[in-house]
């Protein structure tokens, strides 16, 4: 379990190394394959709560160091209507809340359901984002959500799921290397099934 | 819930308020602790890059580019001579000016940077650049490229800076439009991508007279970007009761940005 978690923390620092490389998709609305988001909601549907919130707060600190942008500067005479920036920390919160989410389903995951698990990964980075952008607007005041956006946030989602059964075919194959039983349920059937057989 | 997963809630929690209460300052040094980590991948993989398509470039058009180093020696031995002539003139103007007694202009200095990587992050317009503390880089200087204003440094690394793109809402610069009385505050506009980017003019004079196609300049004043230099073009005025506002098409080509020139902080 421990040898199991500790890689869990390597490979989200190994993502977001990635995820510089990861350019970002002009021609459908700047979206973007979020690896390090990715890697977490996989993650955390594997593990109990207190490793998914270490994961949570890792991740959502780390990637507001990331981005977080700095003060506007300038003389405040001129520049008297700033847009605000988003505290950093924010992403702990929303990492936690979206952990949290696929924390729900890990009874189907631990059935050997993962098509479920994947599909809510999908779902999730689509509250994720949703979320996001609603507290951007909610900090800088004019409520602006336009299409082009909606679709950013829609392909982004849509694409990071399409490679969530890579991640987890990598977190099933470092559960196995370390002992680490994720899938207790299916195992069972498994064995059910070969032992029937 | 479990005794040990609401101890895990509630440490949670604590280093969110933590996270959520640190200070500006804090940020920039988790920030910049974050990246010093970080450069090293990002300077293998930019080299790599630069690399891999200077190796593709050649193969592909090996026999194009000696027609084009050619040609550009040619260009290049012109620009000699002009430089030399432009010397003159600069010497020239300095004595002019020396007899009549101007004050001495601040000398133009340009840093040139590459683009290393756009768009880094979900949300926020941004671009990296190749300079950071070494080059003395500092945060808020004015990046600018061949079209006019691009944005200005927003965060700055041993050896990168992040610049924020003047298409982004949280890049704010004073203006004024040409030939007009008409000063406001341009920035970009949430939600836009870089095809179809116009950027917001806001607080101009409720009867304010412009034409499009007028261009719009830097003032000076704000204490962010020096004067003069070219924003962009008015595309539409939007007339208001209070104040009116005016769509701007930028002057630089945000799609096809790989070098850019810091500026000195005005």
């Amino acid at each position: 379990m421990i040898r199991y978690s500790l890689s869990l923390f390597i490979l989200v620092l190994l993502a977001l190394v990635v995820q510089q490389f990861i350019p970002s998709l002009t021609g459908l609305f700047n979206s973007r394959l979020l690896l390090v988001t990715l890697v977490f909601l996989c993650a955390s549907v594997t593990v109990g709560p207190p490793v998914m919130l270490a994961l949570a707060f890792t991740c959502g600190f780390l990637w507001d160091a990331q981005s977080a942008l700095g003060p506007p500067g300038g003389d405040p005479m001129v520049y008297s209507d700033p847009a605000e920036s988003l505290r950093f920390g924010y992403s702990i919160i929303l990492y936690g809340v979206i952990g949290y989410l696929m924390q729900g389903i890990q009874p189907l995951f631990r059935e050997g359901k993962w098509q479920f698990s994947a599909f809510l990964v999908g779902v999730s980075i689509f509250v994720y984002l949703v979320a996001e952008y609603l507290i951007i607007n909610f900090v800088r005041g004019d409520f602006i959500f336009p299409r082009a956006t909606l679709f950013q946030i829609v392909f982004t989602s849509v694409l990071t799921m399409l490679f969530s059964p890579v991640v987890f075919w990598i977190l099933f194959h470092i559960a196995g290397r370390f002992g680490h039983e994720i899938r207790f349920e299916g195992l069972k059937k498994k064995r059910r099934r070969r032992i029937a057989a | 819930m479990r005794p040990l997963n609401l101890l895990a809630f509630l440490l949670f929690l604590a280093g969110t308020v933590w996270a959520l209460t640190r200070s500006e300052r804090t940020v920039r040094d988790i920030q910049a602790t974050y990246y010093s980590w970080l450069t090293p991948f990002l300077n293998a993989g930019s080299t790599l890059e630069v690399r891999a398509r200077t190796f593709l470039d050649e193969v592909e058009n090996s026999k194009k580019l000696e027609v084009e180093l050619s040609a550009m020696r040619d260009e290049f031995d012109r620009l000699r001579q002009v430089e030399a002539h432009s010397r003159e003139l600069e010497e020239e103007n300095a004595r002019l000016r020396r007899a009549l007694d101007f004050q001495k202009r601040t000398e133009f200095k340009a840093t040139v940077a590459r683009v290393i990587r756009r768009q880094t992050t979900t949300w926020w317009q941004t671009v990296e650049i190749d300079r950071g503390w070494q080059d003395k880089v500092a945060v808020h200087q004015p990046v600018v490229a061949d079209g006019g204003l691009v944005g200005k440094v927003d965060r700055v690394g041993d050896k990168l800076s992040s610049v924020i793109l003047l298409t982004d809402e949280a890049c704010q610069v004073s203006v004024q439009v040409e030939g007009t009385p008409e000063v406001g505050i341009l920035s970009g506009q949430r939600g836009q991508y870089e095809g179809g980017t116009k950027l917001h003019l806001r607080f101009l004079s409720p009867k304010a007279r412009i034409s499009p196609g007028t261009r719009v300049f830097t003032t000076g004043r704000g204490g962010l970007f020096p004067a003069n230099l070219l924003v962009g073009t008015v595309e539409s005025v939007l007339p208001g009761p209070l104040d009116s506002e005016a769509l701007v098409r930028p002057s630089v080509d945000f799609t096809d940005l790989s070098t850019v020139f810091l500026l000195p902080l005005p």
